[in-house]
């Protein structure tokens, strides 16, 4: 039993919350335990730097210091999160003015930037691992064949290395593989969809999500899978945001889990592009696709 | 501070009577270097940005890589590279009252391919809070709503996004702009509708409003 603390983030606690209960889902069958973190807060996402430089510290500093209390390493699915904090952390460890800013403002919360950060992927690659993904594999995911969509802040992130490759990352793929779907090659796994100026400025985001799908779509996939939940409801407003665009469904890589795992996905349903059709394409346990 | 007055490169005059005679909105200091009498531009935007940013800036040697990768580049007012080199040249307004600082998104894409290792987004991001204090700024829609976002976590401690939209909208008049995306959304169960109330949100809101009323960048 491997134990975790996590804190979902704003969009996994309201639009993005059958990503949350997928997650959680599908890490329990793995044997990955999830202890939320008490009364997490905002991490102050991608809002708060506009505002003031400590505020993107103290509220993304927050959650380290929750998170150190408990003594696990951190898992932030959502990928805003997940740069923030994990900058965050490595600038409270190594750098003292912002270590003793950050401790003065939240005291008694007090953080040294000893926890890890992880993202999805992390979690996936090194607690549960290729092999066992692979053969916990129930059901044939051959149907699927998927683009996977990092975005740009889950291996973007200055001054901390890299999870994975900054301009061609592999992991997704790797894991997609294992399950047995069709990890389609493309060119743009780390562009990004514009979720910065969804509400802002409509029209830039609808032309850099609408691009990103219609190469999904040249590419010869038939859906798009991606661990960000800004990312996911981007690409599926597509259909609200441009006329006539380009739609394939966009799935959070745990749904394809469950799917390889359950055969069907929970939060179907709530998919604003419908992802009836490759639910329906999986064959049942064992069996042969076609 | 990479320009000092060394024994080579002394400052003749004040900056100031060389800003009047040359009729430019720059600083530029003039200095005698093996005999002839140099203009260069005073170097206070350039110490200003670096010392917010923390990012060495003045190693950027115009390789266009940041703008070449940058997916709105084509339609900022001044690209990325330019942005540095304005910089660098002391051009503090024409820096600070571009449209391309509210233009770029924030995807990092230029920072990480920056052979010199200058994150460019943050200079950017920094150059957006001197624009906003200096009142130069193109553009306040992001700022509007970022602070909007922040108004939020204040009062919740997390973000209450449908809250902050139609705060947002209501204050554009724009009424109707997300009717059709937004009715699909929550016959989707995409939009939270009540909002997250944290139990210490006391403490967390006398936090962010002291560091919103102090005067640090």
């Amino acid at each position: 039993m491997i134990a975790l603390s996590y804190y979902p983030g704003c969009s996994l606690a309201s639009s993005s919350s059958f990503y949350d209960r997928s997650l959680r889902k599908v890490l329990a069958y793995y044997g990955v335990a999830l202890s939320e973190l008490d009364d997490w807060s905002c991490c102050g996402g991608a809002a708060a730097p506009t505002i003031h430089q400590d505020l993107t510290d103290v509220l993304a500093a927050r959650n380290i210091a929750l998170a150190e209390r408990e003594g696990l390493h951190l898992l932030a699915p959502c990928s805003a999160c997940y740069a923030r904090s994990k900058a965050v952390s490595l600038k409270i460890a190594t750098d003292r003015a912002t270590r003793d800013m950050v401790n003065q403002a939240l005291a008694p919360l007090s953080c040294t930037g000893s926890v890890e950060v992880k993202n999805v992927i992390e979690v996936f690659m090194q607690y549960v691992g290729v092999e066992r993904i692979a053969a916990s594999a129930a059901h044939k995911l051959g149907p699927i064949r998927a683009v996977s969509y990092y975005g740009c802040l889950l291996t973007r992130i200055m001054g901390v290395p890299s999870s994975d490759d900054t301009e061609d990352p592999t992991g997704m793929d790797v894991i997609l593989d294992a399950l047995g779907a069709v990890a389609v090659p493309w060119q743009y796994k780390t562009e990004c969809c514009g979720a910065g100026s969804t509400i802002t400025d409509r029209e830039r985001t609808a032309e850099l999500s609408g691009r990103i799908m219609t190469m999904a779509v040249r590419a010869g996939a038939n859906a798009v899978v991606t661990t960000c939940p800004l990312c996911q409801l981007n690409l599926d407003l597509v259909v609200h945001l441009r006329k006539n665009a380009a739609a394939l469904p966009v799935f959070f890589l745990t749904e394809i889990f469950e799917l390889a795992l359950f055969g069907a996905i929970e939060g179907g349903g709530r998919h604003l592009i419908s992802a009836d059709d490759i639910e329906r394409s999986i064959g049942a346990p064992g069996g042969d696709h076609q | 501070m990479i320009w000092q007055a060394s024994p080579v490169f002394r400052i003749r005059r004040p900056a100031k009577d060389l800003r009047a005679a040359s009729g430019k909105s720059i600083d530029i200091i003039e200095i005698k270097f093996k005999n002839k009498n140099l203009i260069m531009p005073h170097p206070s935007f350039l110490d200003e940005i670096e010392k917010y940013s923390g990012v060495t800036v003045a190693q950027c040697y115009q390789c266009y890589r940041c703008t070449n990768g940058c997916p709105v580049a084509r339609d900022m007012d001044i690209v990325p590279h330019r942005v540095i080199a304005y910089i660098i040249k002391g051009e503090r307004e024409k820096v600070l009252s571009s449209k391309a600082l509210w233009t770029c998104l924030q995807c990092i894409t230029c920072s990480v391919r920056c052979p010199n290792g200058i994150d460019i987004a943050r200079v950017i991001e920094t150059a957006r809070r001197l624009s906003i204090e200096s009142g130069l700024a193109a553009r306040r829609d992001t700022r509007f709503f970022d602070g909007l976002m922040i108004d939020s976590v204040e009062r919740h401690g997390r973000l209450y996004e449908l809250g902050t939209i139609m705060r947002y909208r209501l204050s554009k008049k724009e009424f109707f702009k997300d009717a059709a995306l937004g009715l699909d959304m929550i016959r989707r169960g995409r939009i939270g509708l009540a909002p997250h109330n944290i139990r210490d949100r006391k403490t967390l809101r006398a936090i962010i409003r002291e560091i919103r009323e102090g005067t640090g960048k």
